[in-house]
């Protein structure tokens, strides 16, 4: 009775209570990964000691240049990378039982679609692993499809649309199964600069509608402080954080809020974090 | 003339020039031949003359024409090469899935997959004969044996090509073994499997035509021996030759059309 009446609850509310059940807050402590040498030689160190906060519904981006670990950092928040020491606590769980509690929404750099299944049903294949009914499927799927701007290419094939619109496909993937954590690995990285403003404007109203928890890996620094609530900067040989920026920026952010005083002095605080680059 | 550049490259005008070149080569041969031997249907008859004998209503072996006698042993040939090629495709399918889930039966049936391979059919076919008994039976073993190695090891690559990432967003959402293989490596090894299908097809009916030598209860191939050796006509001979030819390239579109219509592939701008 209960699942049938929350199924029912308009998509923003259920977002909104959602989050209240489960808190998604991040505590990241002594974090180390290593991985094994091919030569079998040393360990490469590829995250040492990390420690770090992540309030529930927070926005947070990860930046550093490649072999910071970044997006090792995600991969084992995700766990899709094992720790080689210290803990990660997502609610007082594990990302293991945190992922098999489905918890977890994933966007990767590439869309990585099925191409042979539709757009919508691409949107679909997830809530069809997790059990959800049909009629639950169908509606999420239209209303995800509509908030990403893509309700018309339904239909499609992954190969008939634009890198754009396939990434929207990706992210559409994602929060169609209302994950209370939402983990994006440089997603908009292969676009042009219109398509990704654009992206960047429906991740924040996104975001602001359903009060995530999102961590975004980029290498961006713009993108980082214009998105983000905390810019988490890492720098590399062994990955590492050298500064954590808060960005208060008020919300929502238009895309001129980049020629402001503000911004352009908290991306140069950013840069200017980096250690041994 | 844009419309005759498009034709002038396009896959038919291919496939034109393909046949009117072999016409030409064979018409060429065969004049060549018809110079220098007494009886130069034996060797390389003008094509006009097999064609001719396709429709002729001379009785060659007492009750059938030619043609008749071809297809009433293509039947024969035909059905225990298809009935060998499904039980070979259904074997190599389910071989691959099960060493894509148990590396050790890969490690252990990889290496005989190799040997049974390496036989020749020359060799295996009398083998088979022996332990079967049965003509019929041979067919269809032979046919299966030829079939399930390509599905088997395009089938196995098929599920190995499928990118880390896509795995890594199954393993995200906690997706059980089951729905992986439903909806990931079954439908994105179609195409893979595909390719082993129209491999092995023209393979199984030209293993069963082989197996038809061995004994002289009647198919394509023990027709094929028979009219070179007996005052049959030379013609069946010759229609055999084309006739297995055409099946076999038939069976490879047949494969391409089943394809089509069962995979759930679109090909790009299709």
């Amino acid at each position: 009775m209960l699942r049938a009446a929350k199924i029912n609850e308009d998509f923003g509310s259920n977002m909104i209570s959602d989050t209240n059940e489960f808190n998604t807050g991040i505590i990241i402590e002594n974090l180390s990964v290593q991985f094994p040498d091919k030569n079998g030689g040393e360990h490469v160190e590829a995250l040492r000691n990390i420690n770090l906060e992540i309030k529930p519904g927070e926005f947070v981006s990860l930046v550093g240049p490649s072999g910071c670990g970044k997006t090792t950092l995600l991969r084992t928040i995700a766990d899709l990378q094992q720790p080689t020491s210290g803990t990660i606590s997502i609610g007082g769980l594990t990302p293991r039982e945190v992922r098999l509690q489905q918890k977890f929404g994933i966007v990767f750099q590439n869309p990585v679609l099925y191409e042979w299944r539709t757009v919508r049903r691409n949107v679909c294949m997830p809530m069809e692993i997790m059990g959800i009914p049909k009629k639950e499927r169908t509606k999420r799927v239209t209303q995800m499809l509509e908030l990403v701007g893509l309700y018309n290419f339904g239909k499609k094939h992954p190969h008939e649309l634009s890198g754009g619109m396939q990434q929207r496909v990706g992210i559409a993937r994602a929060l169609a199964l209302r994950p209370k954590i939402l983990l994006m690995d440089e997603p908009f990285s292969a676009l042009d600069e219109f398509t990704k403003e654009k992206l960047h404007l429906d991740l924040q109203n996104i975001w602001s509608k359903t009060k995530k928890t999102i961590i975004f890996v980029t290498h961006s620094i713009q993108e980082a402080v214009f998105l983000s609530d905390k810019v988490v900067v890492l720098s590399p040989h062994p990955g590492r954080v050298s500064a954590v920026v808060e960005i208060n920026l008020p919300r929502p952010r238009g895309l001129n809020i980049k020629d402001t005083m503000e911004f352009n002095s908290l991306v140069s605080k950013v840069r200017n974090s980096f250690e041994g680059v | 003339m844009n419309g005759i550049k498009r034709f002038l490259t396009s896959r038919q005008m291919v496939t034109l020039v393909w046949v009117i070149g072999l016409i030409i080569v064979w018409e060429i041969g065969a004049a060549a031949v018809e110079q220098t031997k007494r009886t130069p249907e034996y060797v390389l008859p003008r094509i006009y003359q097999i064609v001719d004998s396709v429709f002729s209503q001379k009785l060659v072996n007492g009750s059938q024409t030619a043609t008749e006698i071809v297809l009433s042993n293509a039947s024969v040939t035909l059905v225990r090469a298809g009935i060998g090629f499904l039980i070979g495709s259904v074997i190599g399918f389910v071989l691959a899935l099960l060493m894509n889930m148990f590396l050790p039966i890969e490690k252990i049936a990889f290496p005989y997959l190799m040997i049974i391979q390496m036989i020749p059919i020359l060799g295996m076919a009398p083998i088979i004969l022996a332990i079967t008994k049965d003509i019929d039976k041979s067919r269809i073993v032979i046919a299966a044996i030829l079939t399930f190695y390509p599905v088997a090891t395009n089938t196995l690559a098929g599920f190995k090509a499928v990118e880390k990432e896509k795995h890594e967003l199954m393993y995200s959402i906690a997706a059980k073994k089951k729905d992986v293989y439903m909806k990931l490596l079954i439908p994105s090894c179609m195409p893979y499997f595909f390719t082993g299908l129209k491999l092995s097809a023209p393979m199984a009916i030209t293993a069963s035509i082989l197996v038809d030598t061995l004994q002289g209860g009647g198919g394509l191939g023990c027709m094929l021996s028979q009219s070179l050796k007996h005052a049959m006509s030379i013609y069946v001979f010759w229609q055999i030759v084309f006739f297995s030819a055409i099946v076999g390239i038939l069976s490879f579109y047949l494969m391409s059309l089943v394809e089509k219509l069962v995979s759930p592939y679109k090909k790009v701008g299709g």
